[in-house]
């Protein structure tokens, strides 16, 4: 049985799930329906009394939706957040806060971080294990887009082929993301900083031509200007990471700068970079790697770790709040429950009548649960609708304002979870069910 | 009208006590052939709907047998009564008792919605039947919020009527209709409803209704204090 079970495609299961848990409702469904048919009889009473019934419904709906837009939204954060962070296999830095330094090159939160040396950086590229080590190099800014100095391999290794154009192949051409204020054709001078401290003209005069367009990657490096790091430097009024070339046979624009870009990069000549992108081609040598440059003048980062904690955290409080929207719903449930007793009081001769043409006390007690039925299944199916929505929408903000890609979306849990509480509900409401079958029909009759 | 066979009423020692022992009804002998018409009159209070309720298996009395051909009621469980009086009385009410969001038919075929399955197209066919009858078959969908007061009580005599019950009980069938609708509506209780041999018994205010019976029984305090035969 495990063995049949574990057998099964991971939607089978969940289906099967979501209907074990729908199982209980749909027995005292079967149990108390059989062989009548009041659906004509219930929705008269539904309609009699549909202001009510609207409340009740958006109580339960929205009771519903809190439970579900929880679970929605944080799933969508922990697989947006790993998603921008996927290429970003490990990253070094100096030592200090694992998660400054991954907020910093993967997420481009603007820090203040201390840089690596030229002589660190030759070490880690040198390495026979490191198939791709890049300076990440960030602080400067154009119209709030981070311009972030790296090199042409890690572009494609970011976003794979290019949208539009090509890839920067001088130091004062750049790389715009997918959702960057600059386009190919553009021209832009950068200010020194990033976000409300952003100097403006701090470095008028040096400008970049935008040669090409990334694809979307989810990361908040689509609104980013990616140019090379030599640039940055250059910017900054630093060595360019190579040293001065012996004038050869080539021409220059400019007798002082070299136009070389990208790796190697002269130790010598190197100002320091905040962070280093490392990939190597084997999983396991990104663990060798990290064990190998944790030591006292340099940390190894697995940014998906340091997330896998954050996620850690988001979860106790996602679950927390669930609990609350747990409690939330079986208070709501219990309410509208008391409510259907009243109203089966003003139902009460409707109901007697019944009884008096004949029907059976299963028949009313069948109507009175109808009558609940449907507004739990309404309001459950609204709630989840609402619940996506919220999440969907809440996701679209946090996507505008981060650059990380959430995408909220309904997931079996989230049904589940609402086959659950409309299970539990449909078996409550046997209550006020039972309480109007017992009545006697006489009483309402005389009244 | 294929109903059951219409069954002899007999009604013996009965007594129904209310609300701190108060005597509701004390009849020692009530026989009313199958097929018969009775009205039931007598002052406000007088135990008139106690007596019809009585005897349609909605109270059961203190003592006493309530037997419909060879079944008493009174010694029958809740269930058991509330099942015979589905297969074999009809109910009418003052106040019609209508689901006012259903249309005619569905009204009068109400039934249906606990019938066993087999049962329900023969109770629709019976309902439509009996509007075409009572002179609403034309729009027979038409819901009964639309209707007259004695259009809407011709529904309710419809629902009654669906089953092919043998007996009619009426409480105050005319009271809510004006002079026109009431003498229209005795006029097909009579003509219609004690028709095919069905029981008929009514509890009414009203001389005009009372007359047509067979047999009128004045009650006073829940006691029989005049018998008289058409
Ligand atoms: N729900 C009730 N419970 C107990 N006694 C009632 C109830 N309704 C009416 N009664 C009493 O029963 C007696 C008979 O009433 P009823 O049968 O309604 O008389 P009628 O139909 O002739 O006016 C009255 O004294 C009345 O007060
Ligand atoms: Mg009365």
């Amino acid at each position: 049985m495990p063995d049949l079970w574990a057998g099964l495609p991971p939607v089978a299961q969940d289906v099967a799930v979501a209907a074990l848990l729908a199982l209980p409702g749909l027995l005292v469904g079967f149990a108390v329906l059989r062989g009548f048919a009041p659906w004509r009889l219930v929705r008269a009473m539904l309609w009699r009394f549909r202001w009510a019934n609207l409340v009740f419904v958006l109580l339960i709906a929205v009771s519903v939706a809190v439970g579900v837009g929880l679970t929605a939204q944080e799933r969508g954060l922990r697989q947006g957040s790993a998603r921008a962070a996927e290429r970003f296999d490990l990253v070094l830095g100096a030592p200090g806060s694992e998660l400054t330094l991954t907020l910093a090159a993967v997420f481009l939160q603007p820090t203040d971080v201390p840089l690596l040396t030229g002589a660190q950086y030759a070490e880690v590229a040198a390495d026979p294990d490191v198939a791709l080590a890049t300076p990440i190099a960030f602080g400067d800014s154009f119209e709030g887009a981070p311009v972030i100095g790296t090199t042409a391999p890690f572009v494609e290794h970011l976003a794979g082929r290019l949208a539009e154009g090509r890839l920067f192949a001088t130091p004062s051409e750049a790389v715009a993301g997918a959702f960057a204020p600059v386009g190919p054709g553009d021209r832009f001078s950068p200010a020194h900083g990033q976000g409300e401290g952003a100097g403006e003209h701090a470095h008028h005069g040096s400008d970049y031509a935008v040669v090409g367009r990334m694809r979307p990657t989810g990361s908040p490096w689509d609104r980013a200007i990616l140019v090379p790091v030599e640039g940055v430097w250059r910017v900054h009024g630093l060595a360019d990471g190579h040293a001065p070339e012996a004038h050869d046979d080539q021409d220059h624009a400019h007798d002082d700068e070299s136009t070389r870009i990208g790796p190697p990069f002269d130790p010598a000549h190197f100002p320091g970079t905040p962070a280093i992108l490392v990939r190597a081609d084997e999983v396991w040598a990104n663990y060798a790697l990290r064990s190998r440059y944790t030591r006292a003048d340099m940390m190894a980062v697995f940014p998906g770790t340091v997330l896998a904690q954050l996620h850690g955290l988001l979860r106790d409080v996602r679950e927390a709040m669930s609990l609350l929207a747990v409690v939330t719903q079986g208070l709501v449930a219990v309410a509208v429950l008391a409510g259907l007793v009243l109203l089966a009081r003003l139902l009460a001769r409707s109901l007697a009548l019944l009884r008096a043409i004949g029907a059976p006390r299963r028949f009313v007690l069948a109507v009175v649960w109808s009558y609940s039925a449907a507004l739990i299944l309404t309001g459950a199916a609204l709630g989840l609708l609402l619940g996506w929505f919220a999440a969907a929408a809440l996701s679209r903000i946090i996507t505008q304002r981060t650059e990380v890609l959430v995408t909220a979306g309904l997931g079996w849990g989230e049904i589940q979870q609402v086959c659950v509480f409309a299970s539990l509900a449909l078996a409550l409401a046997l209550v006020p069910a039972a309480l109007a079958g017992l009545r006697s029909p006489l009483r309402d009759l005389r009244s | 009208m294929t109903g059951p066979e219409p069954p002899d009423l007999l009604v013996e020692d009965l007594v129904l006590t209310g609300a701190g022992g108060r005597r509701l009804l004390e009849i020692p002998r009530l026989a009313v052939p199958a097929g018969g018409t009775l009205a039931l009159q007598g002052p406000s209070g007088a135990g008139k709907s106690s007596l019809l309720h009585v005897l349609a298996g909605l109270i059961r009395p203190d003592r006493g047998r309530v037997a419909w051909g060879g079944t008493d009621l009174a010694a029958l469980s809740d269930e058991r009564r509330t099942r015979f009086r589905g297969d074999r009385i009809g109910l009418v009410f003052q106040d019609f008792l209508l689901f006012e969001e259903l249309g005619s038919l569905d009204n009068a075929a109400l039934a249906e919605s606990f019938a066993p399955r087999a049962a329900r197209a023969t109770i629709r066919a019976g309902a439509k039947g009996w509007l075409g009858r009572l002179g609403l078959g034309a729009d027979p969908e038409r819901p009964v919020a639309s209707r007259s007061g004695g259009e809407r009580q011709r529904v309710a005599v419809a629902r009654a009527l669906a089953r092919g019950a043998p007996v009619l009980l009426a409480d105050e069938p005319t009271a809510s209709l004006d002079r026109a609708n009431a003498d229209r509506l005795a006029e097909d209780l009579v003509r219609l409803g004690a028709g095919g041999g069905r029981t008929l018994v009514v509890a009414t205010h009203d001389p005009a209704l009372a007359r047509r019976m067979g047999r009128v029984l004045t009650l006073a305090g829940g006691r029989v204090v005049e018998d008289t035969d058409a």
